[in-house]
């Protein structure tokens, strides 16, 4: 009874395969485990338009009253909005706060 | 708390500019340094940071190109060099923690809840036999045997709870609220049942006792209602001998009752006129000072402004200060109004009635009048009124054997009769 449901899964990792993810990605996913602990991705918390907290970011690569650039590990996180300020930078996490208009992903 | 902690241990609001910023914020908190409250104004960045990582930050402003300038210094290793230059503040510190240190070893205010019998004064008077006073240690208060004393020493007290909050000493009590019951007294010979007022009887029901009138009788104050003497017949209905119990009846009887108020043509009034005067005090324990001042005015009442210092919530002591303040009225005299003189009357009258309903008093009608006076107002008339009557009183003993029975009601013991 085993075999038809290895096979199940590999149809579906390959159809994931298929649709762009990579190996390691599918596994994840099939798994449901964490993805911004295993994968490392970006985990950005929204409470309304005026607090942002970021974690499992590298940097910050420009800072602006209108605009936040943060690296993370695959990609970057663009803040833009007005008065933007960083309330704390620490290593782990951080937390903008102002009136955030729009966050991009590039 | 993190505000606290961070006082404590000092932090600066520095100011950076320079090639790369953002490549030193990056460092620092690679470094594990936290940043905080950090903003862009113009070309630098201010934001603030803990005084032990600030020590740490020369290499990475190296690194980075970046200058960096304090704004402002935070906390108590910036404030401790000046403290310690005043030395007569230090003392008084030092002082001001031992004062409050030997404070709270004392008993600096007693509060009393629950209390509705017994008032202040007397609850004062016992805990001051009890040698607990304001200001004695609190090492030689024994709260257990303060409780047992107070239950002891009032019985009507049921509960009692003793606790000391800060230096406060909160006692509550719960006293007994059920209602006080009265022996009955206890008669060798029976009871009657007599009239208390003149009317025609309504409503009859007898428990016991033999009834001699019945509804729709006459009857006067002081008319026999139910008699305490019950005849015990023998077989020949002659009389073998007379019980005597205690009459025991709900008997309504509807009569008029006479109602008379007056209130006088004229009222005097407090008219303020505005001047007032104050004379601060200050209250040390039971001693009160205060500035030396002649009688302010001729007439004058007084307001008591009076602050309680309360430290902390816990900590209260013997302290307070204030104000009397003295304000100037006038006696005048008002004459009332007939529609006033109406209110007041009407609002005295509805309470009389309120006070007969509460006592179980069924108002049947009402017919009272206001006439004035030259001197006062009167509202007079009658209300009829249906009520309970019944007062007991002894029974005349007599030998009451071979008698024939009594043409009225000649049960004995009625249950029930209406």
């Amino acid at each position: 009874m085993g075999t038809p449901g290895i096979c199940g899964n590999e149809v579906s990792m390959k159809r994931k395969q298929a649709e762009g993810l990579s190996r390691r990605e599918a596994i994840i996913d099939s798994l449901s485990l964490p993805k911004d602990i295993l994968l490392g991705a970006l985990r950005v918390t929204l409470t309304g338009s005026q607090e942002a907290w970021v974690e499992n970011y590298k940097g910050i690569l420009e800072y602006t009253e209108c605009q936040i650039l943060l690296q993370g590990k695959n990609c970057q996180v663009c803040f833009e909005g007005q008065r933007l300020s960083i309330e704390y930078y620490t290593n782990e996490d951080m937390k903008i706060s102002g009136c955030i208009r729009c966050v991009r992903y590039q | 708390m993190l505000g606290i902690l961070q006082f404590l241990k000092g932090y600066v609001r520095m100011k950076i500019w320079g090639v790369s910023p953002e490549r030193f914020l990056n460092l620092c908190s690679n470094k594990n340094i936290l940043l905080w409250d950090i903003c862009k104004e113009g070309e630098a960045y201010t934001m603030c940071i803990s005084l032990s990582a600030f020590r740490q930050l020369r290499p990475i402003a190296r690194k980075t190109g970046v200058r960096v300038v304090v704004l402002q210094r935070y906390g108590l290793p910036f404030l401790l060099p000046g403290l310690l230059k005043r030395k007569i503040f230090i003392v008084g510190l030092f002082l001001c923690v031992a004062f409050w240190i030997v404070s709270y070893r004392f008993v600096w205010d007693i509060s009393l809840e629950g209390n509705y019998q017994i008032t202040q004064e007397v609850f004062a008077d016992f805990l001051a036999s009890q040698q607990i006073r304001v200001g004695m240690l609190k090492t030689e208060l024994d709260i257990g045997a303060l409780e047992k004393e107070i239950r002891r020493a009032f019985p009507e007290i049921t509960w009692t709870s003793a606790r000391l909050s800060g230096t406060r000493l909160e006692i509550s009590v719960k006293e007994n609220d059920a209602p006080i019951v009265i022996p009955e007294e206890v008669y060798e010979g029976g009871r009657d049942l007599v009239s208390e007022y003149s009317g025609v009887i309504t409503s009859m029901i007898v428990r016991s006792g033999v009834p001699v009138v019945k509804i729709g009788d006459m009857v006067e104050e002081g008319t026999l209602l139910v008699e305490g003497r019950v005849p015990i017949y023998n077989e020949d209905a002659t009389v073998r001998e007379y019980k005597y119990i205690t009459a025991d009846a709900d008997i309504t009887v509807e009569h008029s009752i006479s109602y008379q108020d007056t209130l006088p043509a004229t009222y005097i009034r407090k008219t303020y006129t505005g001047r007032r005067s104050s004379r601060p005090f200050l209250r040390l324990g039971s001693r009160e000072v205060k500035l030396p001042m002649e009688r302010p005015y001729l007439v004058y009442d007084t307001v008591v402004q009076g602050h309680t210092p309360m430290v902390l919530e816990k900590l209260s002591i013997p302290v307070s200060w204030g104000q009397y303040v003295y304000r100037e009225y006038m006696n005048v005299e008002h004459e009332y109004t007939l529609k006033q003189a109406e209110t007041l009357l009407v609002e005295k009258e509805m309470q009389f009635l309120a006070t007969l309903e509460e006592k179980g008093v069924h108002i049947i009608e009402k017919d009272v009048k206001i006439e004035e006076s030259s001197t006062c107002w009167t509202m007079e008339g009658w209300i009829l009124v249906d009520q309970l009557t019944g007062r007991l009183v002894p029974t005349g003993m007599e030998s009451g054997a071979d008698q024939a029975p009594a043409d009225s009601g000649g049960n004995v013991s009625v249950d029930g009769v209406e």
